[in-house]
């Protein structure tokens, strides 16, 4: 304890050190607030496109008195609501959509047709707490802990400090354990003074704290190591850089060439562009070309596939689907393979322990890759649902009515 | 009586290089002992090799009777130690390294006796409390000296003590010396200083490329040790 507190007096003399701790805290206070920031626009922004979207809903049904006609201009909205903790990790929020406006057309090119809002901070990340914890604390961590014996062995202290602590353990190790201490606490307490009013539940908080000081101490690790050999400061600065570039930059770049390589994807722009051809062809087709696909998949409706005009809402409707099953290998397998990318960078992540610790923390703040297909699936769901619900109506050609309206599906976000 | 000091049949290699060939002697309570030799002669390698920093290939070194490198903590904890040219804490004042480093060796102390040794190194009160990366060399000197005082271990190892001293604090320094000696510590300082050694210690011992060469005890009654004799001696193997 007097060892501790010793210490402590000698940090707090330290400006080096206090300056990089500042910055961290700093760093750190800044992405927080910024992914709260971003989280609350979002949440803003969702809750202004409910609002929306209930009253056009209202107002087409009351325009239409054809379930054709209904169930194409009226669009739903879909939406993967953020967790408390997203704020932290904004991870696939980013990069991939997380509302979407439907409606019951073919459905393959209404979800990849929207595209990240913003492509050059799809490109470079946001600077969210992740980015700050994984990428930069790391960096602070090595100027904080880099010359903590080399520039004592300059200064010609070494030999002195080392003989005079003798009895009473190293001073190296009671410095080392402030420095990474203060630099969690300059992480973890911006992390916590945002997260739990923001309604961040204390056990996600410490899952996440937990793996900022597992992070934070394989780092110390890679200090102490590259301490053992005894070179000079400027030397151990180098090598400490190298190996951050090495594990931070280099490795995470090299991982994806190889994961991309690994496991090939269909074109998210192919499945939109063959299942609008196949839908667009279909005008041209005989109907037979739309009704026996489509009854192949539908059975019940088998009864229902004379069409005697040359335009008719079952048809049309039919060949939307008909679209869609036009494209389901591709799209099956660009989903697989996303997940397929997914795990392979999963098990290859243990090279790079940024890359791990980001998305240990996307996983818990629930914008991880997963989190993105779950809430995918949950359209899709949502979008058979519509089906379900649209083709008694639209085959039988039943008459719209208030109490049937009041039965269509309406979707329901996770949490919400 | 017991050795607080025993080197018997030491060597060592550093780099490589053997740096020190055969070195034996003892050092008992009370005594100064003083190392001479010109640079690289293995003085300072004697020191470290008490302290446990550096490994004998052959022979060993003892600490109040125990085996240094059985024992390096117990060793390090009966030796205060006085690098050559010692760098304290540029941004800390005297009392805050002071302070710093004893508390490493489990010292405790209050202002008044930090005060007491700074006053016995004749470190001037007014300089007391400014942060000593605006101390002279010989200021730095005084207070790692008083550290080296405060520490009261039974053992002091002091690598060119006066390195940076004016006459008049050498003088104050040597008499320093001898009463910590009266008082019971046992000193072993290395230097080049002739005149020093002859003066405050009981025996020299000349190293020469890691060999001891010659050794001078004082005689029984007088104050220092034949100074000339011990140049003569120093000035044949600084020229060989």
């Amino acid at each position: 304890m007097t060892g501790l507190i010793r210490e402590i007096r000698f940090l707090a003399s330290d400006r080096a050190a206090l300056l990089w701790l500042g910055i961290a805290l700093l760093v750190a206070c800044m992405s927080v607030f910024l992914g709260l920031r971003e989280i609350a626009a979002q949440r803003a922004e969702l809750n202004e496109l409910i609002e929306i979207d209930r009253t056009e809903r209202e107002v087409v049904d009351a325009l239409y008195q054809d379930w054709g006609e209904v169930a194409y201009y009226t669009f739903h909205l879909t939406w993967d609501s953020p967790s408390d903790f997203a704020f932290a990790a904004l991870g696939q929020r980013d990069t991939s959509p997380w509302k979407h406006h439907i409606r019951a057309l073919a459905l393959e090119g209404q979800i990849y047709e929207t595209d990240a809002e913003n492509p050059d901070f799809a490109l470079i990340g946001r600077f969210d707490f992740a980015f700050a914890a994984n990428l930069l604390a790391p960096l602070l961590l090595i100027l904080l802990l880099h010359d903590l014996r080399s520039a004592e062995r300059t200064a010609g202290r070494y030999e002195w400090l080392s003989a005079t602590a003798a009895s009473r353990g190293s001073p190296w190790f009671a410095r080392a354990v402030l420095r990474v201490g203060a630099l969690a606490l300059c992480l973890i307490v911006p992390l916590w003074a945002g997260g739990l009013p923001g309604g961040a539940g204390a056990s996600t908080l410490v899952a996440a704290s937990l793996v900022v000081v597992l992070h934070i101490a394989f780092w110390w690790g890679v200090c102490a190591l590259v301490d053992r050999f005894g070179w000079s400061s400027p030397v151990n600065l180098t090598a400490l850089v190298g190996a951050w570039l090495a594990l931070a930059v280099i490795v995470p770049a090299a991982i994806r060439i190889s994961v991309e390589a690994a496991v090939p994807l269909p074109d998210g722009g192919d499945i939109l562009l063959t299942q609008r051809e196949a839908v667009n062809d279909a005008w041209d087709l005989p109907k037979s070309a739309t009704m026996d696909p489509f009854v192949e998949r539908h059975p019940e409706w088998a009864d229902y596939t004379e069409i005697s005009q040359s335009f008719e809402w079952k048809w049309y409707y039919a060949f939307q689907q008909v679209g869609d099953q036009t494209v389901e290998p591709l799209s099956r397998a660009y989903r697989e393979g996303r997940i397929g990318r997914d795990r392979l960078a999963g098990r290859l992540a243990w090279l790079s322990p940024p890359a791990l610790a980001e998305r240990a923390l996307q996983a818990i703040a629930g914008t991880n890759m997963a989190a993105s297909l779950a809430y995918e699936q949950r359209v899709r769901d949502y979008h058979a649902a519509l089906r379900t619900y649209y083709y008694p109506r639209l085959f039988r050609d039943e008459a719209v009515s208030d109490a049937s309206i009041g039965q269509r599906p309406e979707f329901h976000a996770m949490g919400d | 009586m017991m050795s607080m000091l025993l080197a018997q049949a030491l060597s060592v290699v550093r780099s490589g290089q053997q740096v020190l060939k055969d070195v034996s002697f003892s050092i008992a309570q009370g005594e100064v002992h003083a190392l001479l030799g010109g640079n690289g002669a293995g003085k300072s390698t004697t020191l470290l090799t008490f302290l446990g920093f550096l490994e004998p290939v052959s022979g060993s070194v003892h600490v109040q009777g125990r085996y240094v490198s059985e024992n390096v903590s117990a060793a390090r904890q009966a030796i205060a130690y006085l690098p050559e040219a010692a760098t304290l804490y540029g941004h800390l004042n005297a009392y805050e390294n002071l302070r710093y480093f004893l508390s490493l060796a489990g010292t405790d102390t209050n202002r008044r006796a930090l005060d007491e040794a700074l006053d016995r190194v004749a470190l001037q009160a007014v300089a007391r409390g400014m942060r000593m990366h605006t101390y002279s060399k010989g200021m730095r000197q005084k207070v790692a000296i008083a550290m080296a005082i405060l520490r009261e271990a039974p053992i002091l190892l002091l690598d060119e003590p006066t390195s940076g001293l004016d006459p008049v604090a050498i003088d104050e320094f040597n008499r320093l010396v001898r009463d910590l000696a009266e008082a019971g510590r046992t000193i072993l300082l290395v230097t080049h200083d002739v005149y020093g050694a002859c003066h405050v210690a009981d025996r020299i011992d000349l190293l020469h490329k890691g060999e001891l060469v010659g050794a001078f005890d004082r005689p029984p009654g007088m104050d220092r040790i034949d100074t000339e004799a011990v140049h003569g001696a120093f000035a044949k193997y600084a020229g060989a």
